[in-house]
């Protein structure tokens, strides 16, 4: 049987359903401390003294270490120094003389317990003398404002510039020239596990093991190697099952520098988890982002041309080791779609604040998305023209030759496809009917939609960094799949054995996936993010395997003195063409290979192991993943509420290694993309203190909020070779696009343009004027 | 301060500090880490177990507040021959779970929706559910696998 395309049950759920999960606070080791962070109340201060004496005396408190003990057994940190044009600035593990955002590390107490170690917090004594705070994005571009880093002039740590076609003939052809800034708020990944570690360095060795709760374990493992001056040789990461992360846990934090050097120090195991209000605070934010712009536009809806200025707020330091400043020019890449237009410039600045750091968030690059199908919304309601035949009048159709202004090859995009699919789905003629209806008795029924188009894994000329696993088939006849990717809920230690299953012919339960352990696993430091494993991983799981495929048919050869082409793996037998009754289970190969080599034929390879690249060789369609989605909304006019009434996705992601496992990812993301306009906000007031530090501020929604998504895949055409493409960021790309659509659409009897992302109930009654603004 | 329960089926005795909440002593103490910590602040529902049948927040409560209670963990769900428990098996089979780091609160507060509510609607699953935030699922499949257990009829704790 074939598992690739089964929505087989997985294979890390009974141990989860049953308890025996193993997540970072699982981990116990005899001897372990626990550490609590001491965390700056100001967003911008000096530190004039601290005086950690009464904590140190605390029964049960090992050590009170500061930010300049963490100092002297650490290397400073700069983040990308090459990165051309970045203003990098250089920065500690913890703060020592100056704390820069609401929740900077300034002590870490290590004790016998996390009570005690948080009792011996509040016998820290530090004065402050408070700073002005850099807050906003006009601070930011204030030359008069205080700078953040004493390295770098300002605060602008970086600006790209760049055009593209000839944007004054586009903008002199126009008949209309729109005018608008779309405004994002901060949001935050807010995984339900938080951060933690727990950092056992062993005196007698010399090996630092730490456990982490990691979407990147090699990624880990090299960072802390490299911050703490450690011997990667001696430097091992462990990581169990991961309780989310949508980016977050990719970055390697200040935290667990931190963490690790405390317990070199110590010299015992530490362990640190942290709260929930200091997740809020101090883990990581996103989405703190506008883009002013202007479109050239012909009265009859054709767009000719755009001029964009991106502003990216990235909090104080850059993060470790994905800066933001890697997002301006892959949004300025993206921002154009699957649109064909001739002209476009484009500036983005990325700005230092006193603010939380701004780790990667489920596709962050988000904002082309959002921007680009408000826009296209928008220009329609100027012109008085149907959403969907602007999308027509200027999509491409996928063909060899399209490409957009900023150059990305969108041959094969199926963008065209699912607009007609989903508008076809969702009934759109009815719904505007409905509408019609609707407006009639004063009531605000909205639909929107909107398309997109992810990079997962991009086209051929874009694709650059490969993947590695390492396979090994065992005495028994079990394969044992080895990858660098770090799952945290997408499940790989299913769909990587489905692959590998099919690629050797193996039952499904004979095949074991391995992560989580960089002595076993290849180098590979992103790990899980960017939507890559189901192409990469996916690709080195199956070259690697049919390697090993290869080699076990070579030995079995051998064996059965038939030749290698003449037998066929399946079902954990090898089987001789035509004589099946010939057939020999792989185990006795296996255990021929592993215990008695010496009775095969000389030169018989009989290492069953091989580790391979996948370079994207044999990749076959576009590489785009993609689709539109559309939602119908009804506004109360009362209460502000945002009702959504429907929910329709059309995703192309390639061919489906696991349906069920592609909806939940579907589904996840477009919660998360729902969450971020009605719910959630990461608030700062104007002095930079943070406002949402629980849960009764910070608003995850729960199942009364989100509504029941109907999915529909396109599974473009199926072509040679692999064309397993990314499904994690489509969800949070495209939904707060077709969600603020709806709701602009819904108001339109009001004359309301929609231009900023988050629209809780209190806001959506300013705009509709029950309230006044 | 001495807390008396019975944890799963096993009695438990303990010396704990008054202030300990229920959930450390079951993680810390009685040793199940089935049981995770999701906001301590009574919020996310990722520590929910059920206390004399009633499903609790267990970072809500103190262990002590517990003395006398029998409790009943995500690890006490499965029978001894290891088969899961309808819900369990239920959430396994629409995939009602990502990183799995909510699902034993989510299991527990769904079985104890199914005991007040046998037969819910899916509004009553979503507000049942209210109290327990997953962060991956967007809950769709988690109220299929609720309703789905509903339909077997064979959930009781």
């Amino acid at each position: 049987m074939r598992f690739v395309g089964e929505s087989v049950t997985r294979v890390e759920d009974r141990r989860i359903l049953t308890g025996r999960g193993h997540y970072i606070d699982d981990v116990r080791l005899p001897g372990m401390l626990h550490a609590a962070f001491l965390r700056s109340p100001f967003a911008h201060a000096r530190i004039t003294r601290m005086d950690t004496t009464e904590a140190r005396n605390l029964p049960g408190v090992v050590a009170v270490l500061t930010g300049a003990d963490i100092e002297a057994v650490t290397v400073p940190i700069q983040v990308m120094p090459q990165f051309p044009d970045f203003n990098s600035p250089v920065y500690q593990a913890m703060a020592t003389d100056r704390v820069r955002f609401v929740g900077d590390p300034v002590a870490i107490v290590v004790a016998q317990s996390r009570y005690v170690a948080e009792d011996a917090l509040e016998l820290i004594n530090v004065e402050y003398d408070p700073m002005r705070p850099v807050v906003s994005f006009e601070d930011a571009q204030d030359p008069n404002c205080p700078r953040i880093f004493d390295d770098i002039e300002g605060n602008v740590l970086y600006r790209s510039n760049s055009t593209h076609g000839d944007v004054d003939a586009a903008f002199a052809a126009a008949d209309t020239v729109i005018h608008e800034t779309f405004r994002q708020s901060r949001q935050a990944n807010v995984p339900m596990e938080t951060r933690g570690a727990v950092a056992d360095f062993d005196p007698g060795s010399g090996d630092l093991t730490y456990y982490a709760a990691t979407q990147s374990p090699q990624g880990c493992r090299f960072q802390l190697a490299t911050y703490l001056n450690h011997p990667i040789d001696r430097v091992r990461v462990l990581s169990g099952d991961v309780g989310g992360g949508f980016g977050l846990k990719g970055p390697v934090h200040r935290e667990d520098i931190s963490l690790a050097a405390a317990s070199r120090i110590v010299g015992r195991p530490i362990k640190w988890i942290e709260d929930r209000n200091e997740h809020l605070q101090a883990s990581g934010h996103a989405r703190d982002e506008q883009i002013e712009v202007e479109a050239a536009v012909t009265s009859d809806g054709r767009l000719l041309g755009l001029k964009a200025r991106l502003l990216i707020d990235q909090g104080a330091f850059p993060c470790l080791p994905y800066a933001a400043v890697l997002f301006p020019n892959m949004i300025r890449d993206l921002l154009p779609g699957p649109y064909r237009f001739g002209a476009m410039s484009f500036e983005g600045l990325v700005l230092a604040t006193n603010k939380c750091w701004n780790p990667p968030y489920r596709g962050p690059w988000e904002i082309e998305t959002w921007v680009r199908e408000r826009l296209m919304d928008v220009i329609a309601h100027r012109l008085g023209m149907d959403p969907a035949d602007i999308r027509r009048a200027n999509m491409f159709d996928g063909d060899e030759e399209d490409r957009s202004i900023t150059g990305q090859h969108l041959a094969g995009i199926t963008s065209r496809q699912s607009l007609e699919r989903a508008l076809d789905l969702a009934g759109y003629s009815a719904i505007r009917a409905a509408q019609e209806l609707a407006r009639r008795e004063e009531r605000l029924l909205g639909v929107g939609f909107a398309t997109f188009l992810e990079a997962a894994p991009g086209p051929k000329e874009n694709r650059v960094i490969p993947e590695d696993a390492r396979v090994r088939l065992e005495s028994n006849g079990h394969l044992l799949v080895m990858t660098p990717q770090g799952p945290h809920g997408q499940g790989h230690e299913t769909t990587l054995a489905q692959i590998a299953a099919d690629a050797m012919g193996l039952p499904l339960d004979h095949v074991r996936v391995v992560h989580g352990d960089t002595r076993q696993t290849p180098m590979n430091l992103i790990g899980t993010g960017g939507s890559r494993a189901s192409t990469w991983a996916s690709g080195s799981v199956m070259v690697t395997t049919r390697k090993v495929r290869e080699k076990a048919l070579g030995v079995a050869a051998a064996m059965m003195e038939i030749d290698a082409s003449d037998l066929d793996i399946v079902d954990g037998m090898v089987v001789p063409a035509g004589a099946p009754s010939k057939a020999m289970p792989l185990s006795a190969i296996a255990m021929t290979a592993y215990l008695a080599p010496e009775t095969l034929p000389p030169g018989t390879d009989h290492h069953l192991e091989a580790q391979e690249t996948f370079t994207g060789d044999g990749v076959g369609g576009s590489g785009w993943s993609g689709g539109t989605h559309l939602c119908v909304v009804e506004i109360d006019r009362e209460t502000g509420r945002v009702e959504i009434v429907r929910y329709v996705v059309v995703e192309d992601c390639g061919q489906i290694i696991n349906p069920a496992i592609v909806e939940g990812q579907i589904r996840g993301g477009v919660a998360q993309g729902i969450a971020g306009v009605l719910y959630e906000k990461a608030a700062y007031d104007a002095e930079g203190q943070f406002l949402a530090g629980t849960f009764m501020d910070y608003l995850l929604p729960t199942a009364t909020e989100i509504p029941s998504i109907e999915i529909d895949h396109l599974e473009s055409v199926p072509v040679e070779g692999l064309d397993i493409r990314g499904v994690g960021e489509g969800g949070a790309l495209v939904a707060p696009a077709a969600l603020t659509n709806a709701i602009e659409d819904a108001l339109v009897p009001l004359g309301v343009t929609i231009n900023e992302q988050y629209l809780p109930p209190s806001r959506i009654m300013e705009l509709t004027r029950m309230v006044p603004a | 301060m001495k807390v008396s329960v019975t944890v799963n089926g096993v009695p438990q005795e303990h010396e704990v500090e008054p202030r300990t909440l229920l959930v450390y002593y079951i993680r810390e103490v009685v040793g199940l880490t089935g049981t995770n910590i999701g906001c301590d602040t009574s919020s996310c529902g990722a520590c929910t177990v059920l206390v004399d049948g009633e499903s609790v927040k267990s970072c809500t409560m103190l262990a002590v507040q517990a003395d006398g209670a029998e409790i009943t963990t995500i690890e006490g769900l499965a029978g001894s021959d290891g088969q899961m428990h309808p819900m369990q098996e239920a959430f396994r089979e629409k995939h009602a779970l990502q990183c799995g780091y909510c699902t034993p609160g989510m299991v527990m507060a769904a079985v104890s929706l199914l005991k007040e509510h046998p037969h819910p609607t899916e509004a009553e699953v979503r507000e049942g559910l209210e109290g327990n935030l997953c962060r991956c699922t967007g809950y769709h499949n988690i109220v299929e696998a609720v309703l789905h257990a509903a339909s077997t009829g064979s959930v009781s704790a």
